[in-house]
């Protein structure tokens, strides 16, 4: 089941990058909302998380960025807990008295790097998702794709090893979120990542991933696990093609099955 | 509204008010020592002007030290309870408190305390400054968005950091907010200060001094002509608060963009 997608690694790290073991997440004397889940990204691998809503998956990405500790089980990041991983918020959560380039700066400013290598690096991170025209703005001048450009861009500027991303374009039309989402892979040739992505588009889900969690609610569990055969680089036309068509819809019918048993 | 009718509304109004006062006063003969006419108390206000200038020179000391005291403990006292909830939970009733025991009660303890004069009027102008800022910021401090809150703790970023690149810069319009208000009181502070405690060097006190010994000395226009002064001080106060309050947030609040 665990396949690895057909996915040619650049990273060349052995062992996961992150591994879950039996973890279960209450809150409170609540009930569980995530019970026995066992989960392994291999470094490299772009995982998404679908599931019908209240099943845990930003819940899961919050416990793996250390957000919130979890009630059961382990969470093993290689490197150990301070090994970086950044969470891409739905929101692209911009700090608006900060211009874009300040904003891409602020994990580096908070980690105590110089300013030298910090303003090198933004320059890079806002080429890296085609904003470099945008470095004085203020986040009130941007549209909300880009936003989340910039919000990725923040998230990049630390070179995490992991990077956890929760519906970071399900606000976004859908033409915007096919743009971002190829753009997305693109970065991901140039400035490898792995990477965990909860989604409700299955679509998106297929396009990006070189696995698919499905996962059931009541208590938030691993329903079943779809690999995605496609090598990369992914561009457009593979939207159109018959392979993604046809796993598009068994994914889907696999999610059906999870909402209705 | 056109843009002429900023000007022109406020002006015919203004025009038809000194109408209005002219016709009552000459309509009635008022004496000027029940109700001057305009001109009499531009007149007043030109022959006292050296008088009415050092006076509102020594209000708007007394205005300016009070304002900023309010202001810097307002931020540093917010700061703390922001915090620290249960400093907020142990002391806000009592700032309640003081804020709710008339100011004209407490000058004469202030007076006992400090003496007459400058300290005393500080004091005073603190009082009725305070408040405003310390609500506004406090508030300003925890009512940062989650989401930010939650990018501080994905960065690992340390209680310090998080105050200063957080919840400082976020609560600050709501500590401009609190200023601007308090920069409306304080020349009323100061006012009120040197009514109770002020001093005079040569027949020359502070505007609400010059108040009584115009009321005293049956001077009526010149008193009016000190209640013009201190209109004016008071706009003073109020347009370099507002300046501030726009070089700080012009670039990025929503109240300030597309305003400019």
């Amino acid at each position: 089941m665990r396949g690895k997608g057909g996915f040619n690694n650049p990273i060349m790290d052995s062992g996961p990058i992150v591994r879950l073991s039996g973890v279960g997440k209450r809150f409170g004397n609540g009930p569980a909302v995530l019970e026995g889940v066992d989960l392994a990204a291999e470094p490299g691998a772009f995982i998404s998380l679908i599931g019908p809503s209240g099943c845990g998956k930003s819940t899961l990405l919050r416990l793996i960025a250390g957000l919130t500790p979890p009630s059961a089980g382990q969470i093993a990041l290689a490197g150990g807990a301070d090994a970086s991983s950044f969470l891409v918020f739905q929101e692209a959560n911009l700090l608006p008295w900060r211009r874009v380039s300040a904003n891409v700066e602020l994990p580096l400013q908070l980690r105590g790097d110089g300013t030298g290598p910090r303003r090198e690096r933004v320059r890079a991170m806002l080429g890296l998702v085609g904003l470099e025209e945008a470095a004085d703005k203020y986040p009130w001048q941007l549209s909300g794709g880009m936003k989340m450009r910039v919000s990725i861009a923040r998230a990049l500027s630390v070179r995490p090893r992991l990077l956890l991303l929760d519906e970071p374009f399900g606000a976004l039309d859908e033409m915007t979120r096919d743009r971002l989402d190829e753009d997305l892979l693109a970065i991901r040739t140039r400035d490898p990542f792995t990477a965990f992505f909860v989604t409700h588009s299955v679509a998106e889900a297929v396009f990006l991933s070189t696995r698919i969690i499905v996962l059931a609610a009541n208590p938030g569990r691993i329903a079943r696990e779809i690999t995605v055969p496609f090598g990369y680089p992914r561009g457009p036309e593979l939207r159109e093609s018959a392979e993604f068509l046809g796993l598009l819809a068994e994914t889907s019918r696999v999610l059906r099955s999870v909402l209705n048993p | 509204m056109r843009r002429s009718s900023s000007w022109l509304l406020p002006g015919a109004a203004g025009a038809l008010l000194v109408a209005a006062w002219y016709a009552v006063v000459l309509g009635w003969r008022l004496p000027s020592y029940v109700l001057p006419s305009p001109g009499e108390i531009l007149a007043a206000a030109w022959q006292e002007r050296r008088t009415l200038l050092a006076s509102a020179l020594i209000t708007g000391r007394g205005a300016v030290l009070g304002f900023l005291a309010a202001a810097g403990g307002g931020f540093i006292l917010s700061l703390l309870m922001a915090f620290s909830l249960r400093l907020k939970a142990a002391f806000y009733p009592y700032i309640l408190m003081l804020q709710m025991t008339p100011v004209i009660i407490l000058a004469p303890i202030f007076v006992l305390w400090l003496g007459q004069g400058l300290p005393a009027i500080v004091a005073v102008t603190f009082m009725i400054c305070f408040f405003p800022v310390v609500a506004n910021t406090t508030m300003g401090f925890i009512s940062a968005d989650r989401g930010w809150g939650e990018l501080f703790a994905v960065c690992r970023a340390s209680r310090w950091q998080e105050i200063r690149y957080l919840r400082v810069p976020a609560a600050m319009p709501y500590f401009l907010t609190g200023v601007k208000i308090a920069g409306t009181l304080a020349p009323i502070g100061a006012i009120t200060g040197d009514f109770l405690a002020g001093t005079q060097q040569n027949g020359v006190g502070g505007i609400g001094f010059m108040t009584i010994a115009y009321f005293s000395q049956l001077k009526i226009p010149a008193l009016f002509a000190t209640g013009l002064t201190a209109c004016l001080l008071g706009f003073l106060f109020v347009g370099a608060v507002s300046l501030l309050h726009w070089l700080i947030l012009r670039r990025w609040h929503d109240s300030m963009i597309g305003k400019e």
